[in-house]
């Protein structure tokens, strides 16, 4: 009985975070999106949700989050793996971590820099004899500092997830006639899938609603649901269209963890 | 010759520069045995066994397989499949696919898939649990499943790292007699590495003695437990009372200060040796008709029998393994036969050590 009583006791704490901090924005988020301009009750934000530039928008948004997850998939998964294999993978790991605990901005300005007309970037290619280009303002820049950005984070659960393999699967695959692409694909790829999908959500998700890097990056060139929402709550101050296109970023959010969520494995 | 699978010729292995984990190891294993290579933790038989698989390769030496030789081939190409001591069961598949593994691999049809993996399943006793996942299936099934997957490809050899190693004593009983039938059934090698010397003395057909990268005696079980080549064989494979004696002539041996009649000869006048007695062939009698008389010092109920320790004038401690019971602290008398005493020379080959043990024998034999 008393520890019944502890144990809700110690439950106080996360029941008030989840109600303050989870339920009610998202509460609010949807109570918002049926305000119109007017402050009155209405569908009105959804029909225009609905409307080819919001639609486009959307289809923009995932497209450059899926970009930047599968560059970011295909860079991170050798390199995990071959930070497995190094001899101090622990030292290797955190060097890669530790830039991700550089604020966002700094990183992003770092990037203005380089990228510049008169950066680094384009030094290197005057150099090379390519002549200066226009890099920053550029999708290539954007997709490019957005893995950057990224990348830690999807290198993390993989490496885990690799470094968690028992290396007699391997041998027994390999004692077994499964040559090494074959026990890649068959044992050491199946097992980290797991690793995998999280890397994928830990990725597509913050990259759907980025909206600093749009910005300082991009040059507003790329308007993700993300730049739209702070368009909204902060410059046109339509908050309800702004709470719309949150609750739909919920929405997706929910249905991409629901695809990488863990299921039972097997046949 | 023909009968010959695997020889391994003057195989060295050396990690760097540490010391050598095999030293000019040499042996050959015949087809259709059950071979145990024995030896504590470290000694290197899980080496010579990763050496046949191919997860390893010989620093210096020959490794022949049906008179190949292999020590370049890869392991996915070899003839062989190992049990692992962790099973190594695939997570992410279940028992159907576990078993499947090799199969697939070699694109075979998917009905004799099928047939060949319920044929395997059924050999092991698992039959109805394809569909399980690994999580589901207790140590002992997955034992069965490991060994499944490696007897569906049909190898010429089974290698099995310990695999018994972490069942509970009950269900480790009932799969070395399990292991045993299945060698019989299939008729096909199997190599097993163990370092409980119960298991191996109950499973094997030769045994490989092995300690500090060599291997110290190989023989059936019976010849290794009888006859220990020395001191590590002696000690490791049973219990055994060894204490040091002189061999004053043929038939002769001296130890504890007493002359004891012996079935041993053929080594020098009073050459010292090491004398073998295991606990079960010394008797208890009174104090008056020992050959020995020793001090009771402790008694344990082992079930089966009584352990007990006695302590002689000079020190030497006797274990006895009796049924009959003594009582802590008084004296009694030890006896025992001549075949009992087992004499040990220093430092003699196997070969050298065969040689002297046959001419018993002839010489038995010449008596007659």
């Amino acid at each position: 009985m008393n520890n019944k009583l502890s144990r809700n006791l110690y439950m106080i704490p996360y029941a008030i975070w989840i109600l303050l901090f989870v339920i009610a924005p998202i509460l609010l988020v949807v109570y918002y999106s049926f305000i119109d301009t007017q402050g009155n009750f209405s569908f009105v934000n959804y029909e225009k949700f609905f409307s080819s530039v919001y639609l486009k928008m959307t289809l923009s948004s995932f497209w450059y989050a899926f970009l930047i997850t599968l560059i970011s998939l295909i860079i991170a998964y050798p390199t995990a793996y071959l930070l497995t294999k190094t001899k101090h993978k622990q030292l290797w790991l955190l060097l890669i971590i530790v830039p991700s605990w550089i604020n966002l901005l700094l990183k992003a300005y770092a990037f203005i820099g380089i990228f510049g007309t008169y950066g680094v970037a384009n030094s290197f290619l005057e150099v090379v004899g390519i002549g200066t280009q226009q890099l920053l303002f550029t999708d290539f820049s954007f997709i490019f500092v957005s893995v950057y950005i990224f990348i830690p984070f999807m290198i993390l659960p993989i490496f885990n997830a690799l470094d968690n393999v028992n290396p007699t699967l391997l041998d027994a695959a390999n004692d077994l006639g499964a040559s090494k692409w074959t026990t890649f694909r068959r044992v050491i790829f199946p097992i980290t899938l797991d690793g995998v999908k999280s890397g994928i959500q830990i990725t597509f998700i913050p990259a759907l609603s980025l909206f600093m890097l749009t910005r300082l990056i991009a040059g507003n060139r790329v308007i993700t649901l993300g730049t739209a929402i702070e368009q909204h709550f902060l410059v046109t101050q339509d908050w309800g269209m702004g709470a719309t296109i949150a609750v739909f970023l919920i929405i997706a959010m929910f249905i991409i963890m629901f695809i990488t969520g863990h299921r039972k494995r097997g046949a | 010759m023909s009968n010959t699978i695997i020889q391994f010729k003057n195989v060295t292995k050396q990690y760097d520069s540490d010391p050598t984990v095999l030293n000019d190891v040499s042996f050959e294993i015949e087809k259709g045995k059950f071979y145990t290579l024995l030896g504590p933790s470290g000694c290197g038989k899980t080496t010579i066994l990763r050496l046949i698989a191919g997860f390893t390769e010989a620093t210096t030496g020959e490794i022949y397989f049906n008179d190949k030789r292999i020590n370049q081939v890869p392991a996915n190409k070899r003839q062989v499949n190992t049990v692992f001591q962790d099973y190594a069961l695939f997570p992410h598949l279940n028992v159907f696919e576990n078993v499947a593994f090799g199969l697939r691999i070699k694109k075979m049809k998917k009905t004799d898939i099928e047939a060949k993996v319920k044929e395997a399943l059924s050999f092991v006793n698992l039959s109805g649990y394809e569909a399980r996942e690994i999580k589901e299936m207790s140590g002992g099934q997955r034992q069965r499943v490991a060994i499944a997957r490696a007897i569906v490809n049909e190898p010429e050899v089974i290698l099995l790292d310990e695999p018994l190693s972490a069942l509970d004593l009950k269900l480790r009983y009932q799969m070395q007699y399990e292991l045993r039938d299945l060698q019989k059934r299939l008729g096909i090698t199997f190599i097993f590495v163990t370092h409980d010397q119960e298991e191996a003395l109950a499973m094997s057909d030769e045994i490989f003695v092995i300690n500090k990268g060599k291997i110290q005696q190989s023989g059936t079980p019976n010849d290794i437990y009888d006859e220990p080549i020395n001191r590590f064989v002696a000690d490791f494979i049973g219990e055994s009372n060894i204490v040091k004696g002189t061999m004053t002539r043929d038939y002769l041996v001296e130890f504890v200060g007493k002359r004891f009649e012996c079935v041993d000869m053929g080594m020098n006048t009073n050459e010292p040796v090491e004398i073998v007695i295991r606990p079960e062939d010394l008797e208890i009698t009174s104090f008056d008709e020992g050959m020995l008389q020793v001090n009771v010092h402790s008694q344990l109920f082992r079930g089966v029998h009584y352990e007990i320790t006695g302590i002689d004038q000079d020190g030497n401690e006797w274990l006895v393994h009796s049924t009959k019971k003594a009582n802590v602290g008084d004296n009694i008398g030890l006896k025992f036969a001549p075949e009992a005493i087992h004499v040990m020379r220093f430092n003699e080959t196997e070969e050298d050590f065969d040689k002297r043990l046959d001419s018993y024998t002839e010489g038995d034999a010449n008596e007659q």
